[in-house]
């Protein structure tokens, strides 16, 4: 489809709280991007404004498509008036949760709110055992009560969970189909995640449910004003879908916009051939990582506000430590850096109006923001407020001065990503020393260095424009279904797992062909979830000759003991069809020569304890080969970097800024 | 003696050393076999320094939190006892109350930290003293004793399960079969044991790998005197907690229904009271130790006391030897919360140790009014089911504690279904349980306006009900059945608890500690206790009033 003159179009949009990132590509290699503050009210405008915007009203032949709209559905509580029909009996599921309380020692604990009104949870007379057997059939009577109770209720959407349905089904398609006629959007449990574990299966339905109508309506609309033929989605997985599928599956995409930053930043990695790295994904109120080893790694369970969800995600560990992160000292004399926010409003102090001393208002003090304050000078400094903030922290941090305050605060701040960076690495058997190091994100840039030296990691990533990375990676996304099907097999051998992924594999095959791929592009994998015979945890690993040692190794690596001789229990299986997109073939331009740039000018830096002269380069002016020395700060647009004592910085051929270790 | 450390420092490291004890926990929870340490999580890790004194426990189950020092003092004394040989790769297990334990089913192993570089210098032979030590303790399902589940009604610690003093389980990092083999032999579900040892003995080695590389990373000398700071944190927030508090006397009592053996309520006092900047818990005047399993030993009325301290002190402190040290806790031997042997103990750890944090509170909330809530629950609702598993031909041990209504505070109602206080175990999903056990969940909700009314209303308790699939013996360790738990500020108390069996289409009520067999197809149902209403409701809503 050649619609435009210049040839095919291809965007990404990435709408944040604060901005909508659009960037785009044409066939004739052409690429541009904007910036636009977002319209939380209408997510949409902003999108539309853009586009007309850069492409005057001519329709992109690919749109993809961050969005938190469904996230923000669930956490600002603005969804459908949702049911949930579960085995009756047990109507109080949501309400009881796990029983546990998130903080172990408050005086008065408290809970999230839930999606669901207090008198909307209905019981219908029907049982399976956990072998799947039906104990008590769902009569029609039962079902056309339930249906008539749903009715009066003014529904808007239904989630239905029943006991057991992940190894019998039966019982909530029969109610799907009686429901049918009600006219509202049925979400089936077993269809999202057909996993045990009736608290989280049901609290996963009913979000989907909550959100299912809002998101539909403004994914089919805002699909229609772009007139794109290929409107795809980014989900939480890294992979896209069509409108259509995440219409009906809108809590496979909470995770939509940092999953972008992570499908990007694998993009990053293989177009310089980088197998392993960890990202950074700095922000004004909290910092995401996740350890890339070879693949985007996914996780089947997410906790969003408080809420457990059951689909596959990108595995981000998120930390409440971001630029307007808040500073104090407790009553015990420890400086405390976040959770708490001055968020967008007020903010910093440096940016006029917070009066808390934040992370922001230490690297301006610092003199790290280069003076020239964010987004190319459009949002003034004010370093007089920024001092004032900081004394006053310095004399509760028993006489420092601001600049040692505000030193204290960034290094506790670096600690909290170091610490982030640990619980997925180290904690999981991983050792991070080899890996890269990937910021991206406004803030990344000033602490990459600092945090990759408590880590002993060599090397550091700084992609061009990090602030628009997100939308880049929503860009290049490819189509991705991921199913999932729960048994128990004891001992199983391949051939009868390979069997048992046919059915998966099926179906996720026609879903992609259903989204326009081409049948030679859809590649396969299979995994396996395994755990020792009566155990209760599960390891994943990918279903191929010799899953079993593989499975004994891993256990090995995370628990410090294996024993393979006992018996082993396959109690999950997971398919994901991918569509194989063309890449160019990229020849990493290998750096002929080498040229120390001329910086812009000078700048005065308080860095290790001194005032400092730190040359400061822009970004525009860097090229391929460009190689300079530690200790030196580089600006652009949206972002601006730190690097550091003992590290020298060279410019890759994908304009990337790659740091290394001296003496590494 | 070095500076104090900076506002800096002191972050840094006590996250450090916080991290530590956190993920050990993670690894126990992730090996774990028994839906109790995986599910349910009933379970706790914590690091100690050289001389035993706690540094940093994971934020897990707070009935752990006082009494893990304890064990690993026990488990100092019985490997020094002798040749006074401790070496790297040791581990030791006990769970005798009377040496380092609380009650039988927690058991825990402990382990000193050697550092590597320190080898060297000892090449002599000649006993070195570790640099740290490790425990990590789990709620095991079954640790023998007369019924399954090891929570049974017994009047002697004989009777409850296999007791075992500080024994070493490994020695030199090899297993000592025999120990191994004899706890083995004495339990009735001896492969999911071992599991979970296996898991125990995991997070330690995690917690040994942790602390030895910070010691690289900064030098042995300053983690020493971390967590010596991480200490005089913990205390200094406590002691400006202290501050808070009026100066003077504040007494309460408060009365656990029974013992399951003899019918009479058992007395609960205490008089607090502030001296400077310490504060004196004096439970002298509670009543002697009785014949049921009700009886607390010092370890765990210490982690009561540890649990209501932290909560006024805030959540962040951490828990460690500096908190306890402002506070002064006074008891007599013989006691029920300072039980002497051969008293049983099974539910002094459970429902005791409940019952000491209302008492705490509620005359804490003489001295603070307006800050402190109502009471909760104050019951952990055990209940065993167990007996032979047809199907899968062995035996089978299912234990829970089922959550109550969390009382009302000066800030809003309090929590529906939820753990409160000294537990904070998740449940066993009922998918997960029917598979694991012949069982079936016939129904698990909110018992509705159970809480007790107010200007706040209390939160509602639970109502499930389970039915055994084949014969199995049932075992209930309950309380506040004949009052529920107090209002505060005016409100109105929670209903009690109420517990029935059925059998053969007839339904009875039975006591809140009963031990009973049933057959299959019968059905036992547990009601927990609404919490209490906080603040006098406002006289509209009085006239609607449904109960005293």
């Amino acid at each position: 489809m050649q619609s435009n003159a210049q040839g095919r179009l291809e965007v990404g949009v990435d709408t944040g709280g604060t901005f909508t990132d659009v960037v785009y590509r044409r066939s004739d290699g052409s690429s541009g991007w904007c910036k636009l503050l977002s319209t939380p009210d209408d997510p949409g405008r902003a999108v539309l404004d853009a586009l007309a915007r850069l492409f005057d009203g001519t329709p992109p032949d690919r749109l993809g498509y961050g969005t938190t709209i469904a996230t923000n559905a669930m956490l600002q509580r603005q969804g459908a008036r949702t049911a949930l029909v579960t085995t009756a009996g047990f109507e109080d599921l949501l309400e009881i949760g796990r029983q546990a309380r998130p903080e172990l020692y408050r005086l008065e604990p408290r809970r999230e709110q839930p999606l669901l009104a207090g008198n909307m949870s209905f019981g219908l007379a029907e049982r399976s055992a956990a072998d799947g057997k039906a104990l008590l059939r769902p009569d029609k009577a039962a079902l056309d009560q339930l249906a008539s109770k749903l009715r009066r209720a003014r529904v808007e959407s239904i989630a239905v969970c029943l006991l057991h349905s992940h190894v019998n089904p039966a019982h909530e398609k029969a109610v799907g189909e009686a429901l049918r006629h009600l006219g509202v959007p049925v979400t089936l449990s077993q269809q999202l995640s057909p996993e045990p574990g009736e608290y989280e299966r049901a609290s996963t339905a009913v979000a989907n449910a909550f959100v299912r109508p809002r998101v539909e309506r403004h994914l089919k609309d805002l699909a229609l004003k772009c007139g794109t033929p290929d409107f795809r989605v980014m989900q939480s997985s890294g992979g896209c879908l069509g409108v259509k599928t995440v219409s009906r599956e809108p809590v496979r995409s909470m995770l939509s916009g940092p999953a972008g930053g992570v499908a990007a930043a694998f993009e990053v990695m293989r177009a310089v051939h980088l197998e392993q790295a960890v990202t950074l994904d700095m922000g004004g109120t909290s910092t995401d990582v996740t350890l890339i080893n070879g693949t985007i790694p996914l996780t089947n369970t997410t906790v969003i506000g408080g809420i457990p969800l059951r689909c596959p995600a990108v595995d981000i560990h998120t930390v409440g430590a971001g630029g307007g992160s808040i500073a104090s000292v407790d009553a015990g004399g420890a400086l405390k850096v976040g959770p708490a926010s001055a968020g967008a409003t007020p903010g910093p102090a440096c940016y006029g109006q917070g009066s808390e001393p934040t992370v922001t208002d230490a690297n301006a003090l610092l003199g790290r923001l280069a003076g020239g304050g964010l987004l190319g000078g459009e949002m003034p400094v004010d370093l007089a407020r920024a001092r004032r903030v900081m004394t006053r922290l310095g004399k509760r941090m028993g006489g420092l001065s601001a600049e040692r305050a505000a030193e204290g605060v960034l290094r506790i701040v670096e600690a909290n990503m170091e610490r982030a960076i640990r619980r997925i690495t180290i904690e999981r058997g991983q050792d991070p020393r080899g890996a890269t190091l990937l910021g991206f994100g406004g803030a990344a840039g000033l602490h990459a260095c600092a945090v990759a030296d408590s880590l002993q990691m060599a090397s550091v990533l700084l992609p061009c424009n990090p602030g628009l990375l997100s939308a880049g990676g929503v860009l290049e996304g490819s189509f991705s279904r991921d199913l999932r099907a729960a048994l128990s097999l004891q001992d199983p051998d391949i051939g009868e797992l390979r069997q048992r992924c046919l059915a998966l594999e099926k179906q996720a095959r026609a879903e992609l062909l259903q989204q326009g791929c081409q049948p030679g592009r859809i590649r396969l994998s299979r995994s396996v979830g395994l755990r020792y015979l009566g155990q209760s945890s599960e390891i994943e690993v990918p279903l191929k000759p010799g899953f079993r040692a593989a499975f004994d190794r891993e256990h090995h690596r995370l628990f410090h003991h294996h024993d393979d001789s006992r018996p082993v229990e396959a109690c999950a299986l997971h398919v994901t069809a991918t569509e194989a997109r063309r890449r160019k073939r990229r020849t990493v331009a290998t750096v002929g020569r080498s040229r120390t740039p001329t910086p812009a000018h000078n700048v005065s830096v308080y860095l290790e304890g001194r005032k400092r002269r730190l040359p400061l380069y822009r970004r525009d002016d860097l090229v391929m080969g460009d190689r300079f020395a530690g200790p030196a700060l580089v600006t652009e647009y949206s972002s601006t970097s730190l690097i550091a004592t003992g590290w020298t910085a060279r410019v890759d051929g994908e304009s990337n800024l790659r740091l290394e270790k001296d003496g590494g | 003696m070095a500076e104090r450390f900076d506002p800096v420092e002191l972050e840094l490291f006590s996250n450090r050393l916080v991290a530590v004890a956190e993920e050990m926990g993670t690894v126990l929870c992730q090996a774990g076999f028994s839906p109790n340490i995986k599910e349910r999580r009933d379970f706790s890790c914590a690091i100690f320094d050289a001389a035993g004194g706690m540094v940093s426990h994971a934020a897990h189950i707070p009935v752990h939190l006082g009494s893990t020092p304890l064990s690993v003092k026990a488990a100092i004394e019985a490997m020094t006892a002798d040749s006074g040989d401790v070496i790297a790769g040791d581990i030791m297990l006990l769970n005798d109350p009377y040496s380092g334990g609380t009650h039988l089913p927690d058991l825990t192993v402990v382990a000193p930290v050697f550092l590597a570089g320190h080898d060297k210098s000892s090449r002599a032979g000649r006993a070195r003293r570790p640099f740290a030590w490790l425990a990590a303790r789990a709620h095991h399902a079954d640790v023998g004793g007369h019924a399954p589940g090891s929570m049974a009604l017994c009047t002697d610690i004989h009777q409850e399960g296999f007791r075992i003093p500080p024994v070493h389980l490994y020695r030199g990092g090899r297993v000592v079969r025999e120990t191994m083999e004899l706890f083995l032999a004495n339990t009735r579900v001896p492969a999911e044991r071992m599991g979970d040892l296996d898991a125990q003995v995991a997070a330690l080695r995690s917690g040994d790998q942790r602390l030895s590389e910070l010691a690289t990373r900064f030098g042995p000398g300053r983690i020493t005197r971390a967590m010596k700071e991480l200490q005089d944190y913990s205390r200094r927030l406590v002691e400006a907690m202290i501050k808070e508090l009026p100066v003077g006397e504040f007494s309460a009592r408060d009365s656990l229904d029974n013992d399951g053996i003899d019918p009479q309520p058992l007395r609960l006092s205490v008089t607090l009271r502030r001296r400077g900047k310490r504060l004196e818990i004096d439970l002298r005047d509670c009543a002697p130790q009785c014949r049921g399993p009700l009886n607390a030993n010092l370890a765990v009325t210490t982690s009561a006391v540890f649990y209501v301290v932290a909560c006024l002190a805030g959540s962040r402190v951490p828990a460690n030897r500096g908190m306890m040290e402002p506070v002064d806790i006074l008891t007599t031997p013989g006691t029920l919360v300072d039980c002497r042997f051969p008293a049983a103990v099974a539910g002094g750890n459970v429902e005791t140790s409940q019952r000491i944090v209302d008492l705490l509170l509620r005359a804490l909330a003489r001295a603070l009014p307006g800050r402190i809530p109502a009471a909760s629950s104050g019951t952990m609702n055990n209940l065993t089911l167990g007996g032979w598993d047809v199907k899968r031909d062995c035996h089978f041990a299912y234990y829970e504690t089922v959550a109550g209504g969390a009382g009302a505070g000066p800030s809003g109602p309090g929590c529906h279904a939820l753990h409160t206080h000294m537990t904070n175990t998740l449940n066993t999903p009922v998918e997960l349980l029917e598979s694991y056990y012949p069982l079936r969940v016939i129904r698990y909700g909110l018992r509705r306006r159970s809480g007790g009314t107010g200007k706040h209303r209390g939160g509602d308790g639970i109502d499930r009900e389970i039915e055994v699939l084949v014969p199995a013996t049932l075992t209930l360790l309950a309380d506040r059945r004949q009052e529920g738990p107090w209002g505060l500020a005016g409100g109105k108390p929670g209903l009690p608890g109420r517990d029935t069996v059925s059998s053969g289409g007839r339904t009875k009520a039975i006591a809140s500690k009963t031990e009973l067999q049933l057959a299959a197809g019968d059905r036992v149902r547990v009601q927990t206790p609404g919490g209490g209403g906080w603040g006098r409701v406002g006289r509209k809503v009085a006239g609607k009033k449904k109960r005293g």
